[in-house]
């Protein structure tokens, strides 16, 4: 019965959406404002569709009914009910559902906001949106359906379980908080659509976005820093980024969205950039759509691909048919684009934002021709050649590091023309600062790339406490207030701009984090309890090895004995060696999976890999590897949540 | 006006030297792993390509064989179609690497082996899992 309700409730939708859009443009053409009034509500009502089947399928999904194809699939009896709820990401229609959800939210949202505002621009805003649900509801209704019945000549009497690598905590939020960033980015892309149909491009479109954009830059932000986190912890190879095809699918839109939340703030103060700002909201659509697809399709072998599936042409096609309309349109509104202002000098705060933005497309379009670089490979030469990590840094460590560059230059330039003494001026103190850096880890025997990014964290780094320290004195000389109250009266009157800089201050330290990539240190090597090996300095000493059974897995744990170069004691690490499924005759069936030991200090992370066991001699094969200075990347991503929070933090007076 | 036309050569420059740049590292890359032609294990044989390759293929079942006298080195037999290699790795292997896996290897072939140095294996059952037939299967036992 319940499978029928939640398919009844997607083909509803479905057709909800269908007559939204067509009393909508029939309300652009008549003016009669019923019509206006119908397609509100009728949009609602998709959405309302949408969460009941959202609903049905999570509710099928915790009390096991396996007659339904994707519960039986995803989860299984053992299955903790926290996952059998994260279950709903786990697989393919599932997701697809879930991205509908997610839309249907902020669809909802951002009628019901805007219901008294904005009457111009919401019509074409809902039909947009309306449109991306009704694509979507294709996807679900017609071509992979989550409320699917088992298709099984025996009764599931219970589902498979989900993957045990998918059974961790930051595995439930992360694909959530991805997708809230990817979904996020469908509000700001209606309000462009709807001003270029409207043949008003101003500013005025950007106000109303500023906000979303920010929420769903922040989303998109954390969902990577979380996969990056999940992949450390969970996936065994010591590291958070590999340039893998669909890490780099949420990091394209990532940059492009970077360089819009720039932007906008010239089109608000200065009305300039408007195609630029138009080109960058249609490209970070067009790449979260394509990230999407790049997840889905299977095009590229990745940890992330589903198998081989049909969605790979349709997700395509609906690319460039965003692409082709959008830009078109574009070149038909090219008068209305043209903005009143222009540039005036280099070394304005304008052009630093230009410069900047450059950067950010340009290392966008760099990853991109890395990841389909086996595609035009074979294209060209008939050869399909990849492309691996090391290829990526190689193109991305100068462009990153002068984006860092820019990231303190920037905010240090005027509005429309620098004079040289304020140059001089403001340039002083962190460039005699990065030099100083520079001189001490020159000193300290670092090369390269390690002491132009390290000195350049310290020049950003100084030119944020300049800007800090310039508005609490002037507030403190002027307003006779103590520091934290200058301080804090600073913040909230200015919060995008020192939001802003807070987030830059993430930036840099994140980059500390990457830098300290450069001294990775690993080793291979086995023991038996009693025997020790070195790496790095640190002397692991295996101690004990023992067994243990568990619900739902069997395990294998190790304990070594870290101590220091001296003898000192470091810590314990238990690494286990684990078995999901064991009790299954199949052998093919069980799962093995090693649950890694991190001993994580600001420092570095020791991290421990229990890789094989050797019942019968009694030996451990281990992996360790040595990676400096990881936390920072963790603390970095705290502090630009933090940052984007107070940025967007609403004032009391709107 | 002058100045705009002035922004768009910085801008064309900018763009100019970026393309180079990419260009560049495309066809001389700093690290020999940077990358590798994904060739089909036939054409690998026929042509004895040895420069860095990717291959892809099933691992022959039975066909692993872990050194006596280091765990970490193996052989094992990697199938495609009909073709068949014997490729060397010495690190640590992926939980999922077994008999009849789906496996990526990356590295180089010299006189009949293939040495690897990424081994990665590629499970379809790892998201998208086949319905089990419970009857071969205790549950009570784990529900204890």
């Amino acid at each position: 019965m319940t499978p029928i309700a939640g398919g009844a409730a997607l083909n509803l939708a479905f057709g909800f959406s269908i007559l939204t859009v067509i009393s909508l443009i029939f309300y652009t053409r008549s003016g009669d404002q019923r019509l206006f009034w119908v397609g509100q509500r009728l949009s609602l009502a998709i959405s309302f569709f949408v969460f009941m089947a959202t609903f049905i399928l999570s509710y099928q999904l915790m009390i096991s009914n396996f007659d339904i194809d994707y519960v039986a699939r995803y989860t299984s009896l053992e299955t903790p009910t926290m996952y059998k709820i994260s279950a709903l990401w786990a697989g393919q229609s599932g997701s697809l559902l879930f991205w509908l959800f997610i839309l249907s939210i902020f669809a909802t949202t951002t009628v019901i906001q805007n219901q008294n505002k904005h009457h111009r621009l919401m019509p074409w805003v809902i039909i947009t949106l309306a449109v991306i649900q009704m694509f979507f509801l294709v996807l679900t209704n017609f071509v992979t359906n989550p409320f699917m019945p088992t298709d099984a000549d025996f009764v599931v009497a219970n589902g498979n379980g989900l993957n045990p690598l998918l059974q961790n905590v930051t595995m439930a939020i992360h694909p959530p908080t991805l997708y809230l960033g990817y979904v996020g980015f469908s509000v700001p892309f209606a309000f462009a659509f709807s001003a270029l149909m409207n043949k008003d491009t101003s500013s005025l479109w950007i106000q109303s976005i500023r906000r979303w954009t920010l929420v769903a830059w922040l989303f998109l932000s954390m969902g990577i820093i979380l996969g990056g986190w999940w992949a450390y912890q969970e996936l065994g190879w010591g590291g958070y980024w590999a340039w893998d095809p669909v890490e780099n699918a949420s990091f394209m839109p990532w940059l492009t969205a970077t360089a819009f939340v720039h932007s906008i703030i010239i089109q608000e103060k200065k009305d300039m950039l408007r195609v630029w700002n138009m080109v960058l909201i249609i490209l970070t659509f067009t790449l979260c759509i394509f990230g999407t697809f790049l997840t889905r399709s299977g095009v590229m072998s990745s940890v992330h691909s589903f198998t081989a599936s049909s969605l790979g042409p349709i997700f395509l096609t609906f690319v460039f048919i965003i692409m082709i309309v959008s830009f078109g349109l574009m070149y038909l509104r090219k008068d209305d684009l043209r903005s009143p202002r222009k540039m005036e000098s280099f070394t304005s705060r304008e052009s630093g934002f230009l410069f900047n933005n450059m950067v950010f497309v340009v290392m966008c379009f760099a990853v991109f021709w890395g990841t389909l670089f086996p595609v035009f490979s074979e294209a060209v030469r008939g050869t399909k050649i990849t492309v691996g990590p090391p290829f990526f840094n190689q193109i991305n460590i100068p462009i990153g590091l002068i984006l860092l560059a820019l990231t303190g230059i920037g905010p240090l330039l005027a509005w429309r023309k620098t004079s040289k003494e304020s140059l001089i001026r403001n340039f002083t103190f962190p460039i005699l600062s990065g030099l100083v850096g520079a001189a001490i880890f020159l000193f300290l025997g670092y090369k390269g790339y390690v002491v132009i990014s390290l000195s350049l964290c310290v020049f950003v780094t100084a030119t944020i406490f300049t800007e800090f320290a310039r508005g609490i004195k002037a507030r403190t000389n002027k307003f006779n207030e103590s520091i934290f109250v200058a301080l804090w009266r600073m913040v909230s009157k200015n919060r995008s701009r020192y939001g802003g800089y807070i987030v830059h201050l993430g930036i840099v330290l994140m980059f500390v984090g990457f830098t300290g990539h450069a001294f990775d240190k690993e080793k291979e090597f086995s023991l038996t309890v009693g025997e020790s090996d070195h790496v790095a300095g640190y002397q692991f000493e295996l101690i004990k090895m023992s067994e243990a059974e568990r619900a739902n897995h069997y395990a294998w744990i190790s304990e070594l004995r870290v101590t220091d170069h001296s003898g000192q004691f470091i810590t314990n690490l238990r690494p286990e060696k684990r078995v999901y499924f064991h009790k299954n005759p199949d052998v093919n069936r069980r799962q093995p999976h090693s649950e890694l030991d991190i001993y994580s200090t600001m420092n570095k992370d020791i991290y421990s890999i229990f890789s094989a066991v050797d019942n019968e001699n009694g030996i451990a094969f281990i992996k360790i590897m040595v990676n400096p200075l990881v936390r920072w990347v963790w603390i970095g991503g705290y502090i630009l949540v933090f940052g984007t929070m107070i940025a967007m933090w609403p004032r009391k007076d709107s | 006006m002058q100045s705009n036309k002035k922004f768009m050569v910085m801008i064309g420059g900018v763009i100019a030297v970026v393309i180079f740049w990419i260009g560049w590292v495309s066809s001389n890359p700093a690290d020999e792993k940077a990358m590798a032609t994904f060739v089909s294990v036939e054409q690998l044989l026929d042509d004895n390509i040895n420069k860095r390759t990717k291959l892809g293929g099933l691992v022959k079942d039975g066909s692993i064989i872990i050194s006596e006298t280091n765990y970490l080195d193996c052989t094992f037999i990697l199938k495609e179609g009909h073709t068949e290699l014997a490729v060397k790795y010495d690190k640590t292997r992926p939980d999922l690497f077994k008999d009849g896996a789906e496996v990526i290897v990356t590295g180089q072939y010299l006189d009949g082996t293939f040495y690897a140095d990424e081994l990665q294996t590629k499970c379809a059952s790892r998201y998208e899992g086949d319905l089990r037939d419970e009857n071969a299967y205790n549950l009570t036992e784990i529900d204890t």
